[in-house]
């Protein structure tokens, strides 16, 4: 049988894959700095384990952020039009409102670097509370950017913010734990901090993953499709990397009782967890560009 | 009532036009010349398309049929491609068009990936003749022409009278009366776009097509060349 039909590509390749990710993780690793500052003495102080990572965080969050807005410009057809997002700001695209949110995120985290330098407490909570909330809206809007495209089904799906939101921590935290092991900080407190993010984080996506593979199983025709899809052309990467590696490993890990809060194991369900955190926003993207290019 | 779009609906509005188009399938005989004028008319590069022909045979031997479906942009009453362009650089004509300003166009995808009939595409920098690149293209319902009283390039040169183009709010229209008298379909009604390409007499097997992937993959590698010849310096990396 026959059949001829030509397509024109949506072409979001591996820049916004990166991107994706890596603003996520500047967001939660500005987050884990600003904690102690924002939280204080809330939940019984826990908050300031992550004093002594306060200035690395806020340059690690800073380098990430260096790299992912060039990255991002250089992805745009026209990279010497990037402030036409906000000059032109259109209310109804979530990426008008990323490239507004973007370089006030980055002001706030030069805020917040000088207000340490200066031991100035009020701005280090102002900027630390509003830089937070700007932090939050970074992996929100990645992940509404693809749920308000009503017509694709794999995304036009309210949990993907979420989602990503969750995957941004479990990334974040990979950076946080990994910086603190290697320079020996990874105490007891700090220890129970970064467990209790990562094992609510891992259990959500956990959770996320199993309301995945029921939507698309018990979908439309559109569903049904991209699970297709997802099985044959991504099946490594989303049951191999993201569920097996990605996601069960480490939630085995963090649920041990006796092992979980080793700083060595810790950090390593981190790291895994952070490689599915890449790879299902991999798949989601991939897969939920190719679902309808047949018609 | 639609967010986000430059102008409201105006199928069905007093005195606002909306031109639309009735492709006749009866009358289709898969020439191609409707693919050709647009090409010359646009100089569209060679691996992407602003309207094409689908085609599809169906049955066994001797039980066979070949079925062409002309595609091209709906010109949406209510398009999400316009809905999330973060520049406004793709917009809603008052008169129904959606027309791309290519001078504000960053070329995000955005409204690619928002399409849900595969009707956008990026123009490869570095063109030899027209030196519009880098950014995102589709179908404009030829408004140039139809500003000054013409019709399309594709339905001027339709030989079978197949593309038929005109103002969908004026009753005494083509479009109007062959809505108003054959069973027509639009493409996806599901997904909310309120399109206004209508087709009389489609196959099942055009128009419900989600689910099956196509048997012939002939004009994919044609794009996927496309995509992997204009990569790098010229491009980005791309899903494929
Ligand atoms: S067919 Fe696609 S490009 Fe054309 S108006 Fe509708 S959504 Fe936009
Ligand atoms: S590619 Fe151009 S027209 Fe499309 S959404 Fe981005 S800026 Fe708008």
């Amino acid at each position: 049988m026959f059949e001829y039909m030509s397509y024109n590509i949506a072409p979001w390749g591996h820049e916004i894959v990166i991107y994706f990710f890596l603003i996520g993780a500047a967001s939660m690793t500005f987050v884990y700095a600003a904690a102690p500052a924002v939280f204080g003495n809330v939940f019984g102080g826990i908050a300031k384990s992550m004093e002594p990572f306060q200035k690395t965080g806020l340059f690690v969050s800073l380098i990430l952020l260096a790299i992912c807005g060039p990255l991002l410009i250089m992805d745009l057809g026209q990279p010497s039009r990037f402030l036409y997002p906000i000059l032109y700001f259109h209310w109804t695209s979530p990426l008008s409102w990323g490239s507004l949110f973007l370089p006030l995120f980055g002001l706030c985290i030069l805020g917040f670097y000088y207000g340490s330098m200066k031991g100035n407490q009020k701005l280090m909570r102002w900027t630390g509370i509003i830089g937070s909330l700007l932090a939050l809206s970074m992996p929100l809007y990645t992940g509404l950017d693809l749920m308000v495209h009503q017509t694709r089904e794999l995304w036009s799906n309210p949990t993907i913010p979420l989602l990503f939101v969750i995957l941004s921590m479990s990334s974040g935290t990979a950076v946080v734990a990994v910086i603190h092991f290697l320079r020996g900080q990874l105490d007891e407190q700090a220890a129970e901090f970064l467990h209790a993010f990562l094992y609510i984080s891992l259990a959500v996506t956990f959770a996320l993953f199993l309301a995945e593979w029921v939507v698309l199983n018990f979908g439309t025709g559109e569903k049904q499709q991209a699970w297709e899809i997802i099985n044959q052309q991504f099946g490594f990467k989303y049951w191999g990397v993201t569920f097996l590696i990605g996601i069960l490993v480490p939630l085995v890990l963090v649920a041990a009782p006796k092992i979980g809060r080793n700083p060595k194991v810790l950090t390593l369900a981190a790291v895994l967890s952070a490689v599915g955190a890449f790879s299902f926003r991999e798949v989601l993207i991939y897969a939920g560009q190719l679902t309808q290019i047949n018609f | 009532m639609p967010v986000g779009l430059q102008a409201e609906p105006s199928l069905g509005v007093p005195g606002k036009k909306r031109w639309a188009m009735v492709v006749d399938l009866r009358r289709c005989i898969g020439c191609m010349a409707c693919v050709c004028a647009d090409k010359a008319e646009y100089d569209v590069p060679l691996g992407v398309w602003r309207t094409i022909v689908k085609v599809k045979d169906t049955g066994h031997y001797p039980n066979t049929k070949r079925h062409f479906m002309p595609r091209l942009c709906n010109h949406c009453d209510n398009p999400p491609c316009v809905r999330n362009c973060p520049t406004e650089a793709t917009y809603k004509h008052e008169d129904g068009f959606v027309l791309q300003r290519y001078e504000r166009c960053i070329a995000c995808r955005t409204c690619i990936a928002a399409c849900p009939y595969n009707a956008r595409h990026v123009l490869p920098k570095n063109r030899d003749r027209v030196k519009i690149g880098g950014v995102v293209d589709k179908c404009t319902f030829c408004s140039h022409r139809v500003e000054k009283g013409l019709a399309p390039a594709c339905v001027q040169t339709c030989l079978g009278r197949s593309r038929i183009f005109g103002d969908l709010n004026d009753p005494d229209s083509e479009v109007s009366k062959l809505v108003a008298r054959h069973k027509t379909v639009v493409l996806k009604p599901e997904k909310g776009t309120r399109p206004q390409v209508y087709y009389i007499k489609p196959e099942r097997a055009q128009t419900e097509q989600v689910f099956a992937a196509p048997q012939s993959y002939a004009a994919r590698s044609d794009s996927e060349a496309f995509y992997k010849h204009n990569r790098g310096s010229k491009f980005f990396s791309g899903v494929l």
